[in-house]
């Protein structure tokens, strides 16, 4: 079985695939920065139109759509964000000038993408005068296309355009070059400020050497190493799958269970979330911070077709058996297989004694699915 | 009008570390480091750093944000810097010189006295910081000379004042010794041993075409609008006379060979400037492997 719908080998279904883990990566990257959800989409498309701007040539859009999209990547695993680490503010501070070069040597290793990606990940921070970040770069050491990815986040993190407008012209000839601040109020000027979505340019992605799948698993595995629980959702894929098989579940099921597995972490990403692992899986205190999870990590995937229905298995982990769980108070088969036995399988994999899943029979859990949980997790055992 | 160059050195720490990492390096030289804000990344991430450069103000920026791990400039010390400090004299003509050619008269006055009040400073640490953030104001009136509409007006000690401020966040110790030391290049590699060398030879005549936001701050520092880094620092930038092809290839041949002590050699160029450095490489060392990230910015990392 394959991880997302077979496509029958067709190039335009592999890259369609990439394109939404890709999407994935940097919504993932935005949530762990704390940044609002499409924040990275909206950074790539206002360096694509400053580029168009300038008349850029269109692999130096591809390139800034890229390297807006998979901004934060770095995030992911950093130490002033990863939780669990409790910094002094400047330590933290220091800590993530580290973010672009780490986001740089992630996106360097997906060779799908344009080579240039990883630089302009690398010096979407650095301002002109030299006090930006890694490096430090200065003038035209900085590449222009990552000045309109600086530009770009300005403009998006402003809550209004207009101040927005005023901040990038004191800034001109500071953290912006004299020339990209220019292209920014042409911009400006021809827009109103106001920026559209710009779409995947999926032409650019070199094809047939990145894995859509093997990319998933090892964004899959820096969630759970950001999150402090390094290899979760492997494990609870395997308890899963093996609990659908005891279950006789269809492929369906399956396949949203193998998805599901993979994005659920994400919600616990944001530094203002506290991480599952931090409460008892049966207790009702962590109810709320369970639902809030779901919904967070639901909502950055559904809007990806390749994730299928998993978001909506996702976002229903939160629900119980008797109705009383979060966010609609599902009842009982009400609630999709694939949310009932992940809910199952994630708080079997924090439980200190396994056995204790039996206390939650008919409260929290279904009795057939946790019968298959412990028939499973015995037979792997 | 002055120009201002649009090719400058770029110099990417957080690659120099990924190298330095792959090679297990703890410590690095670096003879020509010029502005050491590269060698502030490697300090920030545990490796031994040791500068070396000929110019005064650079070597005085690392006294601030290389050899320092703890002194900062607080805010009543920075308003010591930028502004006339009541009862004091100033040489306010110091730099008269340039005005109406570069500055106007109210900036050169406000180099004189920044001149004198830096002069003042009770540390080498503070006055290494305070240099480079009035050098950073020093930019970016230049910058504004040549993109006046583009550019707002603030006032200078309000920027210097920022600029200043701001040094205080490259202040970190690594509980490394770090060093400058302002000398050629064959005295910083023979006064301290580590495991890499980090060379960016200079091009040939590298001082006839210094940018102008180099070589006038050096004679900001020196007190001197009239100073040429040309005249004073000519001869010894490679530690031999390298003014043609032969005697410049002979000088960093030279300084290769005197490089045996360090396991790891990197050498920075571009393209343009790559076949004339490989061979000498090539020539010093065992084995070379290019990393060339962009045409402007390319490593020869040797090993024997």
């Amino acid at each position: 079985m394959t991880l997302f719908q077979d496509a029958s080998g067709d190039p335009r279904a592999a890259t369609a695939k990439l394109a939404d883990v890709l999407s994935w990566y940097g919504a993932l990257g935005d949530a762990a920065a704390g940044n609002p959800p499409g924040f990275c989409v909206r950074k790539a498309s206002i360096a694509v139109a400053l580029c168009e701007i300038v008349s850029a040539p269109a692999e130096e859009s591809h390139v800034a759509f890229f390297s807006g999209l998979l901004h934060a990547v770095g995030t992911l695993g950093n130490a002033a964000y990863r939780k669990g680490s409790d910094l002094p503010e400047r330590v933290a501070r220091i800590e993530s000038w580290d973010i672009p070069a780490e986001g740089a040597r992630i996106v360097a290793t997906i060779a799908a993408l344009p080579a240039q990606s990883a630089d302009l990940v690398r010096w979407q921070s650095e301002c002109w005068d030299g006090t930006g970040y890694p490096d430090q770069l200065r003038w035209h050491g900085i590449p222009r296309t990552a000045q309109f990815l600086a530009l770009a986040d300005t403009f998006a993190r402003a809550g209004d355009p207009e101040e927005a407008l005023g901040a990038i012209g004191l800034q001109s000839g500071r953290a912006f070059g004299p020339d990209a601040a220019r292209a920014f109020v042409t911009w400006f000027h021809s827009t109103g400020g106001e920026d559209t979505a710009q779409p995947f340019p999926r032409d650019a992605l070199l094809p047939g050497v990145t894995s859509a799948e093997k990319l998933f698993d090892e964004i899959s595995d820096r969630v759970d190493e950001h999150n402090g629980v390094s290899g979760r959702w492997r494990r609870v894929e395997r308890l899963s799958l093996a609990t659908a098989d005891a279950l006789k579940t269809d492929d369906d099921t399956r396949r949203q269970i193998e998805i599901a597995s993979r994005i659920f972490g994400a919600g616990e990403l944001a530094s203002s979330m506290i991480e599952d692992s931090r409460f008892d899986p049966l207790a009702r205190l962590g109810i709320d911070d369970r639902a809030k999870h779901a919904a967070l990590a639901a909502s950055l995937a559904s809007r990806l077709e390749s994730m299928g229905d998993a978001p909506a298995a996702v976002a229903s982990r939160g629900e119980w058996y008797d109705g009383t769980g979060k966010p609609r108070g599902l009842t009982q088969k009400s609630i999709p297989m694939a949310a009932r036995i992940l809910s199952a399988t994630i708080a079997y994999d924090k439980l200190d004694r396994a056995e204790r899943l039996d206390t939650a029979v008919g409260t929290q859990f279904g009795p057939h699915v946790v019968r298959a949980v412990f028939e499973a997790a015995k037979a792997k055992a | 009008m002055i120009e201002l160059q649009e090719r400058t050195r770029r110099i990417s720490p957080s690659r120099l570390h990924e190298i330095l990492l792959a090679h297990d390096c703890k410590s690095l030289v670096d003879p020509f480091m010029g502005l050491p804000t590269h060698l502030n990344y490697l300090k920030r991430h545990g490796i031994a750093v040791h500068g070396g450069d000929l110019l005064e103000w650079f070597v005085r920026v690392g006294e601030g944000i290389i050899a320092n791990d703890l002194t900062f400039l607080r805010d009543s010390e920075v308003a010591e810097i930028v502004e006339m400090l009541p009862g004091r004299i100033y040489s306010q003509e110091l730099f008269k010189a340039w005005e109406g050619v570069f500055f106007s008269e109210e900036q050169c006055v406000y180099l004189g006295v920044w001149h004198d009040n830096v002069r003042n400073l009770r540390s080498d640490q503070q006055t290494g910081l305070a240099i480079l953030g009035l050098w950073r104001t020093f930019c970016y009136w230049l910058q504004k000379m040549q993109c006046s509409d583009d550019m707002q007006d603030i006032a200078p000690s309000e920027l210097a004042w920022s600029y200043i401020r701001q040094t205080e966040q490259w202040v970190i110790g690594n509980m490394r010794r770090n060093t400058v030391r302002r000398g050629d290049v064959l005295a910083t590699m023979g006064a301290q041993s580590a495991d890499a060398l980090f060379l960016s030879p200079p091009p040939r005549n590298s001082f006839r075409s210094a940018d102008a936001r180099i070589w006038m701050w050096e004679a900001w520092w020196q007190g001197n609008p009239y100073f040429a880094i040309e005249h004073a620092y000519r001869d010894s930038l490679l530690g031999a006379r390298a003014s043609d092809a032969p005697s410049y290839s002979r000088a960093v041949s030279s300084i290769l060979s005197s490089a045996d002590q360090f396991p790891l050699v990197i050498v920075q160029t571009t393209e343009q400037r790559l076949h004339d450095i490989e061979p000498l490489v090539r020539s010093a060392r065992r084995h070379v492997e290019i990393r060339a990230p962009h045409p402007y910015e390319i490593y020869l990392v040797a090993t024997n």
